[in-house]
């Protein structure tokens, strides 16, 4: 398994003129800085879907469960989250001492009503997918939730454990957004800032330290740069990788790198041709070169991939690396009907970062293996319309374990089966991983699914890309985290403002 | 006589603007996706769309919402963004504001330096000063926003000097105008593209005018040589200038767009791109309408300073 | 991106204008300054844009597209763009494009304005009032407004942009041709052929048209700096020319993040457009001149 190893600081050696040392500092508001969020911004963090979204989410609300820094999960305002024998029964056992912003303590009954708000079946949360084979969610004591399955879940203290599961009081609404969060709501202009003050009632041991947080919406990254270097800006969430050396060597900045699960796959449909033959898409496979895909879209700030996610489920299997083979490619090809090569259509969109590159390096590289690539780049509005019709065309998901990843992308009733991938071996293996609790027996049946999805798959995964933050030097608290969410996962309950010594 | 052609020309005007409403209101329902769409990207669950359908009338057919948002208009309600759930006045009322800013101090600073810089030029006639002027402005009047716009980055933001901010930002709480200097860039470059056009027809006419038997007159009476300039040639002159004004107003308000996306300015221009990108029927047509306004109106008067400037046309015998 | 519009009373550009013959115009034409200036400056620019697609790889050992390093490194002789692509071969390969849709541009924005402008003049009356109030609707929408929304409805395809460009040019071409022909039609030797029942089509085609030649011909050196213009800002907006396609507005919005870091990236591209503006309008003005239609003020 990859650990998320982290260079957090060590990319900044160039700038060592003052270090921030000592413990956290008490006081001060943390500006930041990030590109995106429209008018659409919400408060409700179980519907959040921009990085201002998710920001606000992480801050203002909770989850029963969470993930560190190393993606591991780890309890939250549960003290504990346990499976029965088959996984079809879990118990969370709440912690006793959360209160809520405005003083009210958080029992078992907010729980219940947050789970049902998340799975209302007129109006599902992000969440409902992840909760697909809860039948009923149940207080069984003052603070004690029981989750009754139809189906086995042994992954379900994994998928509460996602910033959108939010915890909030029975009769939340959002226009007066309560949570149990480190940061309350102050002030919120969509698409232009958002105000966060200190939770005087905050449960957690550490933090905040910060009496405020203002998150600030930019246009675009050349905006993002420009207020951090000249300071109007405490810390900048998400950089282009290709301008982060030339960040990292300003001595009032620096850059955090995070080595993450994230990754920007191309997404080929197994229910039409061509990619209803395996070697076909085998063939597309073998037609990158990922190092290069990491050099020219990552600016070399990734790792190489094999084809498979959840590179940090302690489940991933260490096969051997696929690397560009022209030869073998146009062989597939040729024995799959196509000795001439074949042109195709690559739908894509600015989704994230380094998508449309990814897609033009792509192209280039594909051209080789006889692969004419034609790129239809559409605008976000009508990419999401035509969104899991495309034959071919590019995804981008962040940092998830293997169980939570197939159940949202990669079985016939997952809500983003962006490849239509429907394998019979692929869906026994995973459920069988679902209803086995034994760690060791279902990581070999997580292995063996990714064997599947390695051998004969519908994604090309070639990197798992790093998240680049940067800050200036005078901000404490940032360190490694490998969600792929920036800032350290956006837990900025641990951030603080210091003196330079 | 003057009076019914203006009249005639509001009412077509009026007409005009009726048909470009109708035009863009039903151009943005062409788009793919809608505003439900847009805002939930990848979480867009058949549920949650139906959902926002509901709560913005997206299910009611479009000519009723085109009579709706038109009854709407009447009253002065520009409607309601349906990506916002917002008043469409209130949310571009700030970005028409920021907007205005650049092209009124544009304006202030262009009209007033075309007019002299065109009069200087055309009592230098054929010396270097001219051919310098004539030369610059020719070449200026040539460049796209966008060209001029880098070319100042370059200048005096990254690469020679680092004086003046590169892009505009807006922290929280504060207006545009608060920071005058990042105003000052994209100004320049509005300046640089109308001034041009303003100086040479300035330039044209008042050569004209110093032709004329009455200038020739006056001096041969022994006026002095400035209160010819001041007293008879131009006045004579500034009637085509004023439309030629007019027409260069009228442009900025479409060609402020490129340049604030360059400057990443939070004027109409960046409402406008967000609005298509949204799918946001009323705020399209709210900010085309606003801009064809504009437009029109600006021409009218150019049109009214023509026909009283022109004896010959005060009998309404336009064409 | 310009929104251009003529004075509305075009009196300005055409009152001069009358039949004329050819070769005194080009001969006049021909004797400025500026206008060799303009004709040299343009032939450099075409030079680069028609020969530099064939020598890309000769030049520079790489494709327009092909991957030389990482991105915004100083390899080559101006550097990588935002792909780690090598610059000067993107920029010898990026201006064919651009030029040939500003030409198809501002060729369909003439064959749809010499049309209307004529029909308008000569026809008169309430179809005169209509074409022209159709053109007033089609002046006061913005050209930025067309462009995006035909470019997200249709998709950012080369027809697309030539049919937005040319269409937002047609009215502004149409008001020039309608005056010009309006001074035409009342001389006396189109009432001749009138009275000799010339069938209409001929008349327009045979007595009018070479009669106006002269706004015509600066309208359309006019607007063709205007296409380049127009056609540049679009894909400088990301609306235009679309990746992987090598081309100087793309070129811009690609590398501008690294503006202070690799200028060249922009620069090249910048100045390229710029030159090929300049020649072009220098040579419009040189007609303007050479046909005694001053041409200021117009847009």
């Amino acid at each position: 398994m990859l650990l998320a190893g982290c260079s957090g600081d060590s990319s900044v050696a160039a700038g060592t003129a003052s270090e921030l040392r000592g413990p956290p500092v008490k006081g001060g508001t943390l500006r930041v800085g990030f590109v995106g969020g429209g008018a659409a911004d919400t408060l409700d963090g179980a519907i959040a879907t921009n990085l201002g979204d998710l920001a606000r989410a992480i801050n203002m609300y909770d989850t029963l469960t969470t993930h560190d820094d190393d993606y591991h999960v780890q309890p939250m305002l549960a003290t504990s989250v346990t499976p029965n024998a088959d996984a079809s029964v879990w118990t969370a056992e709440l912690r006793t001492d959360v209160k809520f912003c405005d003083g009210r303590p958080m029992t078992a009954r907010d729980v219940v009503a947050s789970i049902e708000r998340i799975i209302d079946p007129t109006d599902p949360k992000n969440g409902a997918a992840g909760l697909a084979t809860l039948a009923e969610v149940v207080a069984t004591g003052e603070h004690t939730v029981e989750f009754r399955l139809r189906s086995p879940d042994s992954s379900l203290d994994d998928v509460l454990a996602k910033y959108d599961m939010t915890i909030v009081p029975t009769d939340f609404d959002v226009a007066n957004p309560i949570g149990t969060g480190p940061f309350m709501l102050d002030r919120f202009i969509p698409a232009q800032l958002t105000v966060l003050k200190a939770n005087p009632y905050y449960w957690g041991e550490e933090g905040p330290y910060l009496d405020s947080v203002e998150l600030l919406n930019f246009n675009d990254t050349d905006a993002l740069i420009n207020a951090l270097l000249s300071t109007q800006i405490d810390v900048a969430a998400q950089i282009p990788a290709a301008l982060s050396e030339v960040i990292a060597s300003d001595t009032r900045m620096r850059v955090l790198e995070c080595q993450t699960g994230v990754w920007l796959p191309f997404t080929m449909r197994c229910d039409v041709a061509p990619f209803d033959d395996e070697r076909v898409r085998q063939a597309f496979r073998l037609a990158v070169d990922r190092d290069q895909m990491i050099n020219q879209v990552l600016s070399g700030h990734g790792r190489v991939a094999n084809d498979m996610y959840a590179p940090l489920d302690p489940a991933y299997p260490d096969f051997p690396q696929r690397t560009q083979d022209i030869g073998q490619a146009k062989r597939l090809l040729a024995e799959a009907g196509y000795p001439d090569g074949l042109a195709i259509e690559l739908v894509t969109a600015p989704i994230q970062a380094g998508v449309v590159e990814a897609a033009q390096v792509f192209a280039e590289q594909a051209a080789q293996a006889g692969i004419t690539v034609t790129i239809n780049r559409m605008d976000l509005t009508s990419y999401w319309a035509g969104y899991l019709e495309y034959s071919f065309s590019q995804s981008f998901w962040y940092t998830r374990n293997f169980l939570p990843q197939a159940n949202n992308g990669s079985m016939p009733d997952s809500p983003f089966n962006e490849t239509h991938w429907d394998d019979e071996e692929f869906i026994q293996l995973v459920e069988q991983a679902r209803a086995t609790t034994d760690e060791p027996i279902r990581n070999q049946l997580i292995q063996d699914a990714q064997q599947i999805m390695y051998d004969r798959g519908s994604l090309i995964i070639w990197g798992f890309a790093d998240q680049l933050d940067a800050y200036q030097a005078y901000v404490g608290g940032l360190v490694p985290n490998a969600t792929g969410l920036p800032l350290s996962g956006f837990q900025l309950h641990r951030v603080w403002i210091g003196e330079l010594v | 006589m003057i009076g019914r052609t203006i009249g005639k020309r509001l009412a077509v005007s009026v007409v005009i603007l009726f048909v470009v409403s109708m035009l863009i209101f039903f151009a943005t329902l062409l788009l793919p996706g809608d505003p439900a769409q847009a805002i939930l990207g990848q979480q867009a669950t058949p549920e949650r769309i139906a959902a926002i359908h509901e709560q913005m009338n997206l299910d009611e057919p479009a000519w009723k919402r085109y009579l709706l948002w038109l009854a709407g208009i009447v009253h002065g309600d520009f409607g309601v963004s349906v990506a916002t759930a917002q008043p469409v006045a209130e949310l571009i009322g700030e970005r028409v504001g920021a907007s205005l800013v650049l092209m009124v101090s544009a304006a202030l600073i262009a009209v007033p330096a075309g007019i002299l810089i065109g009069i200087y030029s055309a009592l230098r006639r054929g010396r270097p000063a001219d051919s310098a002027i004539t030369g610059i402005s020719l070449v200026l009047a040539a460049l796209p926003e966008f060209v001029v716009g880098i070319a100042l980055v370059t200048l005096f933001s990254t690469t020679v000097f680092q004086v003046l901010p590169a892009v505009t930002m807006q922290p929280p709480g504060t207006k545009v105008w608060d920071f005058p200097e990042q105003l000052v860039l994209p100004v320049a470059v509005l300046v640089l593209v109308v001034t041009p056009y303003i100086a040479r027809m300035m330039r044209a006419t008042m050569l004209e005018v110093l032709d004329s038997g009455y200038v020739e007159m006056a001096r041969l009476k022994g006026v002095p040589e400035r209160q010819v300039i001041l007293r008879h040639a131009l006045p004579h002159a500034i009637g085509p200038v004023a439309q030629v004004i007019a027409i260069q107003l009228a442009w900025m308000a479409g060609g402020v767009v490129v340049v604030e996306f360059l400057f990443r300015y939070p004027g109409l221009g960046q409402a406008l791109i967000d609005a298509v990108k949204y799918r946001d029927v009323m705020v399209v047509v709210a900010i085309t309408l606003i801009i064809a306004t504009v437009y029109i109106a600006v021409n009218l008067i150019a049109d009214i300073i023509g026909i009283m400037a022109n004896p010959k046309l005060r009998t309404g015998g336009g064409e | 991106m310009s929104d251009h519009q003529e004075p509305s009373s075009s009196s300005v550009l055409v009152e001069d204008a009358r039949p004329r013959r050819r070769y005194g115009t080009l001969a006049r034409f021909w004797s400025q300054r500026q206008a060799k200036v303009g004709v040299v400056l343009t032939v450099i620019v075409l030079l680069f844009a028609i020969f530099g697609p064939l020598l890309v790889p000769w030049a520079t050992g790489f494709t327009a597209t092909e991957f030389v390093g990482r991105p915004f490194q100083p390899d080559g002789l101006f550097g990588t763009d935002n792909l780690g692509r090598d610059i000067w071969s993107r920029f010898l390969a990026g201006g064919l494009r651009l030029i040939v849709y500003a030409v198809l541009a501002t060729a369909l924005g003439l064959v749809l304005g010499l049309g209307l402008g004529m029909l308008a003049a000569y026809l008169g009356g309430r179809l005169d009032s209509l074409i022209m109030r159709g053109n007033d609707v089609l002046l006061a929408i913005p050209q930025l407004v067309v462009a995006l929304l035909a470019v997200t409805v249709l998709g950012p395809k080369g027809w697309v942009l030539v049919t937005v460009i040319g269409i937002t040019h047609a009215p502004r071409i149409a008001r020039v041709v309608r005056s010009a022909t309006l001074d035409v039609i009342n001389e006396d030797y189109i009432r001749v052929a009138q009275m000799y029942a010339m069938p209409r089509r001929r008349i327009l085609m045979r007595e009018v048209m070479p009669n106006i030649t002269g706004p015509v011909a600066v309208e359309a050196g006019l607007r063709l700096t205007y296409s380049i213009g127009a056609i540049a800002s679009l894909s400088f907006l990301g609306l235009g020319i679309q990746p992987p396609a090598a081309d100087w507005g793309l070129m811009i919005n690609e590398n501008r993040i690294a503006l202070s870091l690799q200028p060249a990236g922009v620069l090249l591209p910048v100045t390229a457009i710029a030159v090929l503006t300049i020649g072009t309008n220098l040579i419009a003005d040189a007609i303007a001149q050479a046909s005694a239609n001053p041409n200021v003020g117009g847009r």
